[in-house]
């Protein structure tokens, strides 16, 4: 295939993609071109890695380091229908693996050993072709896969002859009518019958008057109001997006740059999912909102690579909105222009790492920066100030202009302030999302009331609150949390788990976090070891690779938990996992250190009954050498393997055989 | 950032290591300024002369930064010094400059642990096979295990899998089970050389460093990545199962393939060359060389090494000793007169070789005299244009008036015309400037002081087999007008002899005068005449040389990258500087 065979459509689109990004920044394109070459090839050729590097003057390793990093980017063929089913936790409770091989049954695919993103798995007839992804984000509709482009969700793991006959997604949303227990604000439209995607709807609920308001207001008052509404970020380390905000000079002299975090892909949450693919305009109108207040002339959307129809759905509203003139050149008389584009990841988690998101919309693999010195807010996006928000944060600044940041911090607790949407899965009746006052609801109500309690009169046996990589709660412990009483004072008291206040301070005096709002229920059928080694995967896999603790220690861990449900356990484990773990914690570039470290500390600590039980054996005295050196030195010297293509190895998160 | 050059004096920072407070220039690195007061922090990705992506892990140490008081001033302990206020987790040091008021404590618990933690984490992967590994002996993989590793492994897995005797390019080979993903050699290719081709494929724990199949690692200063390669990951293709480097002397030279004069380590064992890698000087190439200088020693083991003196005597060229060749030669020149006679010297020699050659052409009252200039294609990283390593020594000290070359067309019509009768060629090859065998074949004199067997040597009437840059000593200007110096790394072989002192032998024969028992005589002779060396000797050059020339802007001789230019001429050598 030669550069004189790309059709001009293709070349078309090609050069739309790389006038989205400055033009001494074209490498930022590598992603969205290699995403087309996909689309109209079905898999990235050398050709087209070389077309591509010299497209934007890059050298072919540039573009061969992204095609390997990046999972959903294939060097070999699909079939004519592909199918990811989603590998992670909740999927996995609700019977991910038993519809993989249900899958592959159907497709006469004969799978070699277990947990296998890669290589793509095709038929024999090259019709379908399977491969198991991580979290798809639809934790509370378990367990999902993709056909194609569409999501198929609550799928019956035995009646997977359905999925292959064309059908449309089955993209489903909750019953409207909230629970009495939540207070909606950002999931107001979310699941309304009444309610459609277009700005015509929006502009009838009174869609944009917010970024009006807010194109009156002065940049300093937009910037206060979020301060006193003391919203933290809802991505998951909760940080304070005024404080945040405030870090960029007033007289900064280099471009501001927004990018609206929607990379979601902490396995156990689906918020962000809802609003892009439901209210896409109310996202819009805060991210506009936002860079008005930060003087940012360019707002990037990074979102996932497994949103496909969220991306469209977004492309269509900024159009409509650009129609309206909200955004563009001179929005709605202000004299401030501004962009906002699209930028699609490709399956890595490590891009909800704000850096490591920077990174990869740089066109680079997605590997987080030191901080110090690249704070975002300082040296981020192309080395200029860069604010990083979450869809969820960016949906509650438009609230906050409506209601004022002094009126908004009244709902919630002190200092957890506002609403924010919490999603639950696992082992309860309704699984869901939930759009709570921070804090005013507990995580027994939160289970027992509101998701519906356990499922098949079972038992609560764990929780894991924030995400996956939150600490594990185990259902008897008790914390101590303190309060602040009305009158000032604090008190502490011990506590359940079913007492825990849904919020920040409250989750993180029990020894876990709040995170990104994704709870996981388990209930007492859960074998503890096989949940830790399904999020150990998740996490040896989206480990990106760069720094050493993380990338040889979550890989390790993996394979300890995979010997251990094998049948493999010595008795040593529970501790060597514990002290690899804690090797990792704190001692890596970025926070995936603690995501990976945290599950396997808790895990371990909480439920030794369930380790102690697989770890029986006694380690094996170490192998002796295989060969001489002599023998080696003449196995190494003759022949040089030459440069591969496509060199065979294993990819990343293969397992059994590594 | 941002900050000028400041005229005043550099500011100092006061940083507490280890409980004791040091003070350090603005800008220091934390871990440079623990090296500086010997308390070494061990690294692997963190490079000097490279950017620091802080990715190995292994710096990790406790810091913490001053405590402020309500007014914003540090709060200051019984020792009248800032109280710091450490954090909580341990912090990198490769990244970050002292700060004013900072703390750092370089060997705690914690940082042992981390240290501890981070060498088990780089090991349980790699293939252990140090007793086959030519990185062995000079492993930093091998030199912290003895600090911080185990004795034992609890990694009871199977390792990853990857490629291994990767061809990345013709001189650079890689086992990618040894590497440790540091990226040096992928920032080494972007940033130093320019030619962005190394990259890390896949991604966690099978992270696979390669270059892609269709731009392999080739440019001239590939093996530069094998020298910071801190594990055997990547081995010299040339150096790789030759020799186990502790058997290796190290000798500290200069590379003599072009004008900008690296500084040099020569690896050798028992007479033998087995590699050269640079030796880091920030005035003349940085920490790096390029492979075409570094990979030029073949040449010292050829087969066409001239290995014994032979004259010419009973109508053929005959192998004699030193003594006869010596007196012949003599006698052949003493024949002539001056105007009879051409001297052609090289850009090669050595500025005692050169000097000793200006005194035969002064006592024999030649005056044709010159050197054949040697041009290349240069880059704008270490290579120069001019491939002659001592094109300035030759200009000084032979008091070459034009440009070097200028003459050889009069020599070469000379010897066509008859005119010249006897030529006199050290270290060059005649047909290479203009004069045909034919006429060569005529000279009733014609003396070959060479390394090399050549097409004319066997028309020459004495040949006298010479040294090679690595088997003497001695002193060279390179092409930004510094003086270094050579040392002997291995014997000449066979007979072969030093230049000088074949030189010094004719020159005695010739003028029954002697007063040179060593190279550093001539030198102390020379320097008594040439203003530019005085008050110098071949010892007080120093392994670092010392700048003796103010060149002209224009000099195709690179400023080595990343590094200051120094164009000052400096009055004492360092070494002598120092107590």
């Amino acid at each position: 295939m030669t550069a004189a065979k790309i059709p001009a459509e293709l070349k078309r689109q090609v050069n739309a993609a790389v006038a989205q990004y400055p033009a001494e920044h074209k490498r930022s394109a590598a992603l969205p071109l290699l995403h087309l070459w996909q689309e109209h090839f079905g898999f990235i050729t050398d050709e087209g890695m070389k077309w591509i590097a010299e497209k934007l003057e890059l050298q072919p390793i540039n573009i061969l380091e992204l095609v390997t990093f990046y999972p959903m980017l294939r060097q070999k063929g699909a079939g004519k229908t592909h199918i990811r089913v989603c590998r992670t936790l909740s999927c996995a409770m609700a019977g991910g693996y038993r519809l993989m091989e249900n899958l592959c049954e159907i497709a006469g695919i004969v799978r070699e050993h277990d947990g296998i993103h890669n290589p793509v798995l095709v038929s024999p007839d090259g019709n379908i072709s399977i491969e198991f992804v991580e979290c798809l984000a639809s934790c509370g509709t378990a367990p999902v896969c993709m056909v194609n482009d569409d999501l198929h969700e609550n799928v019956d793991p035995n009646f997977t002859a359905d999925l292959l006959r064309p059908q449309p997604s089955t993209l489903t949303f909750q019953p409207p009518s909230p629970h009495p227990l939540e207070r909606r604000l950002v999931f107001k439209n979310i699941g309304r019958k009444d309610w459609t995607i277009d700005i015509d709807c929006y502009l009838r609920d009174g869609g944009y008057k917010q970024l009006k308001k807010a194109v009156t207001m002065s940049r300093v008052d937009i910037l206060n109001e979020v301060k006193a509404s003391a919203l933290r970020g809802r991505g998951g380390a909760g940080f304070p997006t005024g404080v945040k905000w405030s870090f960029i000079k007033t007289d900064e002299k280099k471009p501001v740059y927004l990018i609206c975090n929607a990379d979601e892909s902490e396995p156990g949450t689906f918020k962000d999912r809802y609003i892009i693919h439901q209210d896409p305009h109310q996202l819009l109108e805060g991210i506009l909102i936002s860079c008005y207040a930060l003087s940012a002339h360019t707002a990037y959307i990074y979102i996932r690579g497994e949103f496909p129809e969220g991306a469209k759905i977004l492309e269509r509203a900024i159009e409509e909105a650009r129609e309206n003139n909200f955004l563009g050149e001179n929005i709605l008389g202000s004299k401030f222009d501004v962009e906002v584009y699209i930028h699609r990841g490709a399956g890595a988690y490590i891009c909800g790492e704000e850096t490591g998101l920077i990174e990869s919309l740089e066109g680079k693999r997605a590997y987080p920066r030191i901080k110090p010195p690249y704070f975002p807010a300082v040296l981020g996006l192309y080395m200029c100030p860069t604010i990083v928000n979450n869809v969820e944060t960016l949906c509650h600044v438009k609230h906050i202009i409506a209601m004022g940041g002094a009126e908004y911090s009244k709902l919630g607790r002190p200092g957890n302030t506002g609403t924010r949407i919490v999603c639950v899965s696992g082992d309860v009746v309704r699984p869901g999302y939930f759009e709570i006052e921070v804090g005013k609801v507990t995580m027994g109500q939160l289970i027992y009331e509101m998701a519906g309690g356990m499922k098949f009169g079972r038992q609560l046996r764990a929780v894991i609150p924030g995400g996956s990589s939150a600490r594990v709660l185990r259902v008897d412990e008790r914390f101590k949390i303190k309060e602040k009483q009305p009158a000032g004072s604090t008190i502490e008291r011990e506590i359940s788990i079913d007492e825990i206040p849904m919020d920040f301070d409250s989750l993180a005096a029990c020894g876990s976090m709040a995170g990104s709002g994704g709870v996981i229920v388990l209930d007492d059928s859960r074998d503890m070891v096989w949940a830790l080694n399904n999020i150990n995967e998740f996490y040896a896999h989206e480990s990106c690779g760069q720094c050493t603790p993380c990338r040889e220690g979550a890989l390790w861990m993996k394979k300890i938990t995979d010997r251990m449900l094998l049948g493999g356990g010595v008795m040593q484990d529970p501790a060597t996992l514990k002290t690899v773990a804690d090797n990792i914690a704190g001692r890596t570039i970025c926070a995936f250190g603690e995501a990976c470290a945290w599950p396997t500390q808790s895990f371990v600590e909480k439920f030794p009954e369930d380790f102690a039980a697989r770890a029986t054996k006694s380690a094996p005295p170490p192998l002796p050498p295989e060969y001489t050196p002599e023998e080696l030195i003449t196995e190494e010297k003759i022949p040089i393997v030459p440069l591969a293509h496509n060199p065979g190895w294993e990819k990343a998160g293969a397992s059994g055989v590594v | 950032m941002g900050v000028g050059v400041m005229a005043e004096k550099p500011q100092l920072i006061n940083v507490q290591i280890d409980g004791v407070w040091h003070q350090f220039p603005r800008g220091t690195r934390v871990i440079e300024a623990c090296a500086k007061v010997g308390a070494y922090v061990p690294r692997y990705c963190y490079h000097p002369k490279l950017s620091s992506p802080g990715n190995c892990r292994m710096c990790l140490i406790e810091m913490g930064l001053p405590r402020m008081g309500p007014d914003r001033k540090f709060e200051l302990g019984a020792d009248g010094k800032p109280v710091v206020n450490w954090m909580p987790r341990p912090q990198i040091c490769c990244a970050q400059d002292v700060a004013e008021g900072m703390g750092v404590r370089t060997s705690s618990p914690l940082v042992e642990e981390c240290r501890r933690g981070v060498m088990e984490f780089l090991l349980i992967n790699h293939p252990l096979d140090c007793p086959i590994c030519d990185q062995a002996g000079e492993c930093r993989l091998q030199e912290f295990s003895v600090e911080y590793g185990r004795a034992d492994s609890r990694f009871l897995e199977n390792k990853v899998k990857k490629p291994k005797r990767v061809r990345l390019g013709s001189r650079v080979t890689l086992d990618d089970e040894r590497c440790i993903l540091c990226s040096r050699c992928i920032r080494f290719c972007q940033e130093i050389a320019k030619d962005d081709v190394l990259g890390f494929t896949e991604r966690g724990g099978h992270t696979t460093l390669t270059a892609h199949p269709d731009k392999p690692l080739e440019n001239n200063y590939s093996l530069n990545t094998v020298d910071i390669c801190p594990v055997g990951a990547l081995t010299s293709s040339d150096f790789r199962f030759e020799m186990r480097v502790w058997f290796l002397k190290e000798t500290k030279s200069i590379c003599t393939s072009c004008a900008t004069g690296c500084n040099t380590i020569i690896g050798s064992r028992e007479d033998v060359v087995y590699r050269q890698t640079p030796r880091e000087n920030v005035a003349v190439n940085s920490a790096w060389m390029c492979d075409y200088g570094r990979l030029n020693f073949e040449y010292l083991t050829s087969p066409e090494r001239l290995l014994e003196p032979e004259v010419f005597s009973v109508e053929k060229l005959q192998p004699a000793d030193w003594k006869t060749v010596i007196s012949h030669t003599a006698l052949q020149l003493q024949h002539f007169s001056g105007w009879d006679i051409a001297i052609v010297a090289s850009g090669r020699m050595t500025n005692e070789e050169l000097w000793l050659t200006t005194r035969l052409a002064q006592y024999l009252n030649v005056s044709l005299i010159d050197i054949v200039p040697r041009k290349g294609e240069g880059d704008d990283i270490l290579l120069s244009q001019d491939r002659n390593p001592n094109t300035n020594g030759a200009k000084l000290i032979l008091g070459l008036q034009s440009k070097p070359g200028a003459n050889l067309e009069t020599i070469a019509s000379g010897v066509a015309e008859g005119r010249i009768k006897s030529l006199v060629v050290l270290g060059e090859d005649p047909t290479k400037f203009g004069i045909p065998i034919e006429q060569l074949k005529r000279l009733p004199s014609f003396v070959v002081i060479n390394i090399l067997r050549s097409s004319c040597t066997a028309y020459a009437t004495a040949v006298l087999p010479a040294a090679t840059y690595a088997e003497k000593r001695g002193s060279m200007i390179n092409g930004r007008g510094r003086l270094q110096r050579l040392n002997c790394a291995v014997r000449p072989p066979g007979q072969a002899r030093q230049d000088w002192e074949i030189l010094r032998d004719l020159l005695q024969e010739l003028t029954g005068h002697n007063g040179l028992g060593s190279v550093e005589d001539v030198f102390r002779q020379m320097a008594e005449s040439i203003p530019q060396f005085a008050g110098l000797s071949l010892s007080r050059i120093g392994d670092l040389g010392v700048k003796v020339m103010v060149m002209p802007e224009d000099s195709t001789t690179p400023v080595p990258p990343g590094e200051p230019v120094d164009e000052e001429i400096i009055e004492l050598p360092p070494l002598h500087a120092r107590k």
